[in-house]
């Protein structure tokens, strides 16, 4: 019943916290770190709002048991800004194209297109669906944001080419 | 309640484990929803992460692949390429294991489908002998399965098809794998699999009997499928109803040959 010091690469900064045995790596964020992007949805790893990058990959931080992940780098949405507040071009377009409505899956989309364009710059309609198609968003607002990341595709490769 | 999370870093660690009663966990993707819902009957997970179960390896057109292997990696084999893209999303394929699927509940569960029409050996260790089983055997407590083998089909001999309710990330209405050779045009073998219509990937046996020494066209496809109703115990769920899949199957198992 003990429970384990855990140690992680969390947005860039080491992060140890204490998790008691079976706690998900979406709780310990939550509960004990306090990074509230990260929702708690289903816990059922079917509704994607937990999503956050595991060693640069997209997962349901509400399936990983934390005690099993220790030593890992875990980016969540709080990690995805500049450290002056700047919003990046993910965010940004999803700001710009009003891809957020209730904004209930808004972290996990925005996680996942951070990977998906991390991966694949040019990425096209078919292939920003299938990046989130572990992601639910219940106000359907499905169109603007795979617009907005297929937008924020364009800002950055427009940054890379300047 | 979870009482402890193992973490053996060997494989005769973990069988020691599992011998006590815990819980395998391989990617998580099933038993840590089950802790989150508070539905896991054991106070103990075993996770194989570092147990060493990691990786593929062709050889000889054999191909072997580890328990703890993601969909992700399996991925990267072409010819299974297609039959991984519908099992759930990128998101849950990062984590989910192949060993994982091999005791997931139908109607999800469609890689051990395509393991059953693979033929393949499903390789366990435990406290005895190492030993090679097929796919579907029950385990004894105490044994883990530490990775799967097949022979790769041969170009142009695999066909997959699942039919869900949404072009991704949706469980099996139906879902189809087979193996089939033909010579001359004419079916000289062939191993059909069937997901979503019954508690376990079932063999399509009665089809198989169809086919075989028919040319592969669609009155022969139909009449296999027809005939696979024999083999099947659909069910409802929210899916689809048992009827429904029953209706359907024939359908399926001809586009998945045809194309």
């Amino acid at each position: 019943m003990a429970s384990t010091v855990v140690s992680l690469r969390l947005n860039g900064r080491p992060a140890e916290f204490l998790a008691r045995p079976g706690t998900s790596l979406l709780s310990s964020l939550r509960d004990s770190l306090g990074l509230m992007a990260a929702k708690r949805g289903c816990a059922q790893g079917g509704c994607g709002t937990c999503t956050v990058l595991l060693d640069g990959r997209p997962v349901m931080s509400c399936l990983v048991a934390v005690e099993t992940i220790e030593g890992a780098s875990v980016r969540t949405l709080e990690g995805v800004a500049a450290d002056d507040g700047r919003l990046d071009a993910v965010q940004s377009a999803f700001l710009d194209g009003f891809a957020t409505q209730c904004g209930f899956c808004t972290a996990g989309m925005i996680m996942v297109a951070e990977s998906l364009l991390a991966g694949n710059p040019d990425p096209s309609r078919d292939e920003v669906v299938e990046a989130i198609s572990g992601n639910v968003c219940r106000c359907t607002g499905y169109a603007s944001i795979i617009a907005a990341i297929l937008d924020a595709a364009r800002r950055k490769r427009e940054v890379d080419v300047v | 309640m979870i009482t402890a999370v193992r973490i053996p870093g060997s494989l005769a660690s973990a069988a020691e484990y599992a011998a006590a009663g815990g819980w395998i966990m391989a990617g998580g993707t099933v038993v840590m929803a089950q802790v989150n819902n508070g539905s896991v009957d054991a106070s103990e997970l075993i996770s194989l992460r570092a147990a060493g179960l990691s990786g593929i390896r062709v050889a000889d057109d054999m191909v072997h692949i580890g328990a703890t292997t993601t969909f992700r990696e399996v991925a990267e084999l072409e010819f299974l390429a297609d039959a991984v893209r519908t099992i759930a999303s990128p998101s849950i394929r990062n984590l989910a294991t192949v060993g994982g699927n091999l005791f997931v509940p139908q109607p999800y569960g469609d890689f051990a489908v395509c393991l059953l029409a693979l033929d393949a050996t499903v390789h366990i260790a435990g406290s005895g002998e190492n030993r090679a089983a097929k796919v579907g055997e029950p385990l004894a407590r105490g044994e883990i399965v530490t990775g799967v083998s097949f022979a790769r089909p041969a170009a142009g001999t695999w066909f997959y098809r699942k039919a869900m309710r949404r072009k991704l990330n949706s469980a099996a209405i139906v879902a189809v794998a087979a193996v089939v050779h033909t010579e001359g045009g004419v079916v000289s073998s062939a191993r059909i699999a069937l997901g979503g219509v019954a508690p376990r990937p079932v063999r399509a046996v009665s089809a198989e009997r169809v086919l075989v020494g028919r040319w592969l066209d669609a009155a022969a496809l139909d009449e296999a499928g027809a005939a696979a109703r024999a083999d099947i115990e659909p069910f409802d769920d929210a899916y689809a109803s048992a009827w429904y899949r029953t209706r359907v199957l024939p359908v399926h198992l001809r586009r998945a040959v045809l194309r």
